[in-house]
This record gives C-alpha cells, structure tokens and sequence, in this order.
C-alpha cells in the first residue's frame, strides 16, 4: 500500500505504547463491523486516510457524535461505511460515549511504496494525539 | 386541451450508483418512460486485457464492494473452463459457503436498510431505524453473520483477496468455521422473523409476464454451477450465452441493454432464481415461503423483497450444512497449466446472473473480456416494469406516483456501478 495505508500503520505504531485494556482494531470500514467493535466502547478513535483536496500531510479532527463532513461521505448506498456507522448508530443508540475521528490527508495511492515524508509525519502526530487521549480518558 | 405529466428523478435514491427516471404522460398516454443510467464507464473490460488470468479475480472483484465475491466466482469459473480443470469436493463446497455469505450480507443490507423503508413509508433506512430500533438491529446483526463467513473464506469482508484460480490461497480449519455456528444458528431464526416481517408488508398488485432466466443445477439451489435456464424454455450450457442473449448500447444510458435473441426483456434475480429452482430449497425455505404468501412462481416484483429472505433462509442453512459437512481439503487449490482458448462463467450474484467470458493467449494472458452484470441485464425489465405502474397509478398525484415508480427500481436492487463499464466508447467531436 501507500500512503492509503496510514490508518494501519498508526495502529502499528501504537501497538507497543497503549495499555492492554485498549483493543486496536484494523478494519476495512463496513458499518456493521464497526458498530459491533465499537459497541460499549467509553471512547472510540478512528483514524483513516482521507482526500479532501487540501495539502497532503494536513490533519482532520472532528467530533463523531457532532456530525460527519458531507465530502466525506461514499457515493455508493452498497458501501455502508463509516458515515452510515454514525448515523446508525446513533439511530439505534449504539454509539460509544465518545468518538474522535482523525482523516489524514494524501494525494497518493501506490501499491507497495510505503508512506511519503509527509504522511510518515502526519501517521507519527495522529499516534501521540491518540496516546495523549487516552492517557487522559484512563 | 392537453394535459401532459412528466415526473423526473434525477439522482435516484437508495439504489447503489448514479441513475435517473424519466416518464411522460400526454392526455393519460404513456408517450415516454426511460431509465437511465449516467455512472461513468468504468473499462474494466478494456484493462483486463493484457493481464494475466490470475489477475482476473482480483480486479473484476472491484467492480463491486457488495458482490465482490460473485465477479470472483464466475471470473474463476470461466478461467477453469478455459483450462479444463474441475475444482470439486471441499473446495466446490467452500466457494458455495463463501457465496452464502455474500447473499447473506446483501440481501440483508438491501431489505433492511434499502427496500423496507418504502413499505413502511420512510425516507431511508436511517429515519427507519429511529422508529424500529430492534428490527434494524437484527439486519444489522444479520448482515454481519454473513460478513463474518465472507471475511473468514475471503480474507476480508470487502474485495476478498483469497480467492484464486482453482480454489484459495489458504483453507479455513474446521475448528475455524465451527467458530461461525453459534451465530448463524442466531442469524437462521432472525431469517425467518424477516420473512414473517416482510410477507406483512402491503404490496402493489401485478401479476407480469416475466422471462426468468438463472443457472440452473439438477440438484441444487444454484450459486456457481448449472446451466442457463429460462421459463420460456432455455436450457443451455454456460458456453452459449452469446448465442441466446444480446447486448446493444443505448444512447442514453451508459449500461448496456440485454435482450434474449428474437424476443426482448428479460429477468434476473431472486425471482427468477426461486421461480427456475423453488423445489431445491430447503423443505423449512419452502415452508416459509409459502406460509408468506408466496407461491413457487412469484410474478410481483414487489414482493422480492419476501424473495430475497426467504433465499437469505436458505444461504443460512446451506452454510450450516457446509460447516458441518466440511473436511479440510488436503490441497488449497487445484493447479492449472494455462493455454489458449474461451472460457465461461455464470454464477448466480445477490442480483441475479452474472456471466464472464475471457479469451487467453496461450501464456493465459487475457487477450479479450465480456463482462454481463444482472443490473445491465435487468434494464429493459425495470423500464417495462416502470410503464407498468404508470398504467395502474396515473391517479395518484405525481408526489406518490414518483414514490412508487422509484420503490419498483429499487424492487431490482439495482447495483449500477457494476453495469456500467464496456468496451467501445466513440466520442465525436463536430
């Protein structure tokens, strides 16, 4: 993969920095699964490459429970992703009690290459963010 | 005076990818009725050539997100056809597990979220689960059972990466599949409330004059093996698919249209997978279906939907037959010396008959490709199916009208980015 990869290698690098009770989970992002790894979760944090068109490298931070950008959504009603997890969820009230979403933005898309400068960066800032979050939530 | 409707849809909802409704009505004549699809040609068929045949599986699986499974299968059938190799025993019945999971989770998303907002009068599936929280949560429960059998034999629930030629990359231990039994125990009686649930919904009255076509198998209920049959007396190998149905583009549409040969439109789908091969249900599928309301023949489409749970039932308890059948093969896959030739696949996709043809050089690089998605073949049906509501509801006020001509689209669970990829596209610049 390239830098589409930078949900992952968080998740890689955080693997030896966060406490056991802390569940890291790769998902590809379908609304079932991540309504159930979610489910009773007091704090949940997804993290996921995004194209927005801003500079690659910038980093998104929003709010789960307060709404979800509309230019991220799929166009695709067969691709129940995490848009829909949200607004299921919350239909059905099964949200955690908090949910921080992190979007990384890339503009490439390669297999096999690794991650750019920009994004090993970005992949580095999000992990400590996370970290720092959960030390606090504990 | 004249009175003319026209009632247009231009971005339909709650189906997947990119199509539009058009009617015309003068003086109560039906003067026009198009569907359309204006989702960018995606040439798939134009970049498989030149790959290799083990490529074949993995791209035409991005054709689609929810039926990846389905361009796997009949892209891998075809390719064994080309090469004279027969993958039988636990492997045959792995790839009939691995299509019991895809049924699982589409048609479960398709009811649930996609279709019974129509009956119960809901904007989306997302309003609907406001009000009927537990109902929502069962299909969402359900379609999980079926990605969890998708993500175990397919490495991940979206575009699977362990399917190949001649098998898999690596075989489930029985212990690993045995893990799924619990809950499809679960998921078999949340199937049958789901047919209880949609056989009370209330259904527009037709009785149409379908031309059902699906795979056909002697002995069972068909995912990826059988010939292509119809109810108006096809019966034919795989091979000569060409020879009885044609593709021809319409302008305003970027999917190709699909006639039968010397007659017109045709059906494919639940219907007429249920319609060709109700007596291979199982005896507790059949049970339910007819205590739904349904008879062996279902000419409705509205009531797909009782269809589609009832064939959800059934890829349930097929999957538990499967598991507890299953005995680790002693090989994950069958090797095969590519040469050059034709092959053929139709396996039964979610929405109906999906058929591949792949011409090989003889280093089994892929020389041409014809994909046929059900969605494309369904078209002309869905339009004769759109003028056939009209007919019957020109008194409803254009607001409740548009309602039920999109509800009898969405009656296809139309998946449109699969139709929409071919060959040939000319641009003429004046």
């Amino acid at each position: 993969m390239g830098d589409d990869a930078a949900g992952p290698v968080v998740i890689d690098r955080l693997a030896q920095r966060l406490s056991p009770s802390v569940a890291l989970v790769e998902s590809v992002g379908d609304a079932t699964h991540l309504l159930e790894t979610w489910r009773d979760a007091g704090l949940a944090v997804v993290v996921d490459a995004v194209v927005s068109g801003r500079v690659a490298g910038s980093i998104h931070r929003i709010d789960g429970r307060q709404g979800f950008p509309s230019a991220w959504r799929s166009a695709s009603t067969h691709l129940v992703g995490l848009a829909e997890a949200i607004d299921l969820g919350d239909a059905v009230g099964v949200l955690p009690g908090a949910l921080v979403i992190y979007g990384i933005e890339i503009n490439r898309v390669e297999p096999g290459v690794g991650l750019s400068a920009a994004i090993d960066r970005a992949v580095d800032e999000v992990a400590d963010s996370i970290v720092q979050m959960c030390e606090a939530y504990a | 005076m004249t009175n003319a409707r026209e009632i247009s849809v231009e971005y339909l909802a709650r189906v997947e990818g990119e199509g539009s409704m058009r009617v015309k009505v003068v003086d109560d004549k039906i003067e026009d009725v198009e569907f359309s699809i204006f989702e960018p040609p995606r040439f798939f068929e134009a970049f498989l050539r030149g790959r290799p045949y083990t490529d074949a599986p993995d791209i035409t699986a991005r054709i689609c997100g929810i039926c990846p499974i389905a361009y796997q299968m009949s892209s891998v059938h075809a390719m064994e056809d080309a090469f004279d190799i027969t993958v039988d025993g636990s492997l045959r019945e792995l790839r009939r597990l691995i299509y019991c999971g895809e049924w699982i989770e589409s048609h479960v998303l398709h009811v649930y979220l996609l279709h019974a907002p129509d009956f119960l009068g809901y904007e989306s599936g997302i309003h609907m689960a406001a009000d009927h929280r537990e109902v929502v949560e069962r299909g969402l429960r359900l379609k999980k059972a079926g990605n969890d059998i998708v993500s175990l034999l397919g490495g991940r629930e979206i575009h699977p990466i362990n399917v190949r030629v001649g098998g898999f990359y690596r075989t489930p231990t029985k212990k690993e599949l045995q893990a799924l039994v619990p809950e499809l125990e679960w998921a078999k009686d949340a199937a049958l409330e789901t047919i209880k649930w949609t056989a009370g919904f209330t259904f527009p009255a037709a009785d149409l004059d379908f031309e059902f076509v699906s795979v056909c198998h002697p002995d069972e209920y068909p995912f990826n093996e059988g010939n292509i049959a119809s109810n108006k007396g096809i019966d034919v190998p795989v091979s000569q698919f060409n020879e009885f149905f044609t593709e021809e583009h319409v302008e305003r549409s970027n999917a190709l249209h699909s006639r039968v040969r010397g007659r017109g439109a045709y059906h494919v789908g639940p219907l007429a997978r249920y319609a060709i091969n109700f007596e291979k249900l199982t005896p507790l599928a059949q049970r339910a279906a007819l205590d739904a309301g349904l008879e062996p023949v279902c000419n409705n489409p509205f009531k797909s939907i009782v269809v589609r749970s009832v064939e959800t039932l059934y890829a349930i308890e097929e999957a538990l037959r499967i598991i507890d059948a299953y005995e680790e093969p002693a090989e994950p896959y069958v090797p095969c010396t590519p040469k050059a030739g034709v092959g053929h696949g139709a396996t039964e996709a979610p929405r109906g008959m999906l058929y591949h043809q792949y011409r090989l050089h003889d280093d089994g690089r892929i020389a041409d490709a014809q994909i046929t998605p059900p969605t494309a073949q369904n078209q002309l049906t869905i339009e004769s199916d759109l003028r056939f509501v009209l007919e019957q509801h020109l008194d409803l006020p254009d607001p409740e009208l548009s309602w039920v001509l999109e509800q009898s689209i969405r009656n296809y669970d139309p998946c449109i980015s699969c139709a929409t990829h071919f060959l040939d596209l000319t641009v003429e610049r004046v």
